[in-house]
């Protein structure tokens, strides 16, 4: 009985190796340099001027982390995904990265699932209630995705 | 050298659960592993069951957990575990296999999915009159795989298997692997049927215990590798 999961396994690889580069930039963009981030988005809108925490909210964040502690404002990341050229690149990109993760995870996880239970009947009952849970995420995510800043 | 060796005994006819008893043993360090055992069994309590043939690393029979790592008894030399964990030696049966008596491990299930990768030449046309003729370069694919030993150790070091006793486990995918890429063997789509299953290829993680464990310096996970890769472009191929 040849119940293959030779494909699950070969994008696992695939995606894991897809992952390094898209956390590396996931995290580059969104978490770390509101610079980098932002320059894009100065280059290419009309409007000149970046959103920005307040300053007391600023002073809070400086209190808390630091002197040179920075953070990407939520108005950043909506205009970037309402930028008129740049906004379907990022967009893409998120729906990748969120595809790409979720296939990732929930491969990962039913690997460790049926490591653990043995009667057939309850792996297929972990692997549907899983993968149902991948696919409610998948929509939810796409969701947020094309509809923020549109 | 005077070593402590400590051996975790059971005899099912006494014992509800296994534990460990102590003993003094007098050791030079070339001596191996495997001697301190025999020095047990012959001068102090002959009821330590154990077993061993070749006592020079060819027959597989006594792999056991030495330190803690599966190991060959005969294999190893004392010296060298001086070095690593100090002058007391632990001694336990393979792990997540069904234990007989002290250090006997029932293996009638890791022989059952030794056959169940069909360990024999397959093939398709009828007996050539001299011999089944391969290349150096043929050999060379599986040269590696051709030296295991079936001790074992692998298999039984593989979290894996710890966690799911049903997974065929290195050993006997590796031998899937030794008769799959024999350029003499046409039984691949039968054998890729077996491996290429729930608890067959795709539990192997990559975890490198087996390399870690193999007594014959087997690049286990390696050959694993290549086999999942056939499973994989086999799928593919018949697939499309
Ligand atoms: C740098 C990015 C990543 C790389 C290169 C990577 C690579 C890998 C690889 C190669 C495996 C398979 C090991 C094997 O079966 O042989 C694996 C397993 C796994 N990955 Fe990732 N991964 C990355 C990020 C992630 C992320 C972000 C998640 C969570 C969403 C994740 C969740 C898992 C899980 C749950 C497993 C299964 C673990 C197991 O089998 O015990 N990985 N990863
Ligand atoms: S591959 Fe190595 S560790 Fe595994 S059974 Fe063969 S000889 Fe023993
Ligand atoms: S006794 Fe034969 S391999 Fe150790």
């Amino acid at each position: 009985m040849a119940q293959t999961n030779a494909l699950n396994w070969f994008l696992h690889r695939i995606t894991g190796t897809f992952l390094i580069f898209m956390l590396i930039t996931h995290f580059w963009v969104q978490h770390y340099d509101h610079q980098a981030a932002s320059v894009t988005h100065e280059v290419v809108t009309e409007k000149g001027e970046m959103p920005d925490y307040p300053e007391e909210a600023k002073a809070g964040v400086r209190a808390r982390y630091g002197e040179d502690a920075e953070v990407t404002p939520y108005q950043v990341v909506m205009q970037r995904l309402d930028d008129p050229v740049y906004a379907v690149l990022w967009k893409g990109f998120n729906i990748l990265f969120l595809v790409v993760a979720l296939h990732h995870g929930f491969y990962g996880l039913n690997n460790v699932m049926t490591d653990y239970i043995r009667d057939p009947m309850g792996r297929l009952i972990a692997r549907a209630l899983s993968w149902t849970l991948a696919l409610g995420l998948l929509i939810i995510g796409m969701y947020s995705v094309i509809t923020a800043g549109w | 050298m005077q070593l402590t060796i400590e051996i975790k005994r059971y005899n099912p006819d006494e014992d509800d659960e296994p534990h460990w008893e102590s003993y003094e043993v007098p050791a030079e360090p070339l001596d191996s592993a495997l001697s301190l055992l025999l020095h047990v069994k012959w001068h102090i309590d002959g009821t330590l069951s154990l077993r061993k043939s070749c006592a020079h690393g060819i027959c597989g029979s006594d792999a056991m957990q030495i330190n803690g790592e599966n190991k060959l008894a005969c294999s190893v030399l004392v010296q060298d575990l001086v070095e690593e964990d100090g002058d007391t030696v632990t001694f336990a049966p393979l792990p997540s296999a069904p234990v007989i008596k002290d250090l006997i491990i029932d293996q009638s299930r890791f022989f059952e999915k030794y056959r169940d990768v069909k360990p024999w030449l397959i093939t398709d046309g009828p007996a050539p009159e001299r011999e089944r003729e391969q290349s150096p370069e043929e050999h060379a694919m599986i040269e590696d795989a051709t030296k295991c030993i079936m001790c074992g150790a692998c298999t039984h070091a593989c979290p894996s298997t710890w966690a799911d006793p049903d997974y065929l486990g290195p050993a006997a995918m590796l031998k899937a692997y030794r008769y799959t890429f024999d350029s003499r063997d046409d039984g691949a789509e039968e054998r890729l049927d077996v491996v290429d299953s729930p608890d067959g290829l795709w539990k192997c993680y990559t975890i490198f215990n087996c390399n870690e464990a193999c007594p014959k310096d087997i690049d286990i996970t390696r050959w694993l590798s290549a086999l999942k890769r056939k499973a994989a472009t086999s799928q593919a191929t018949t697939k499309a």
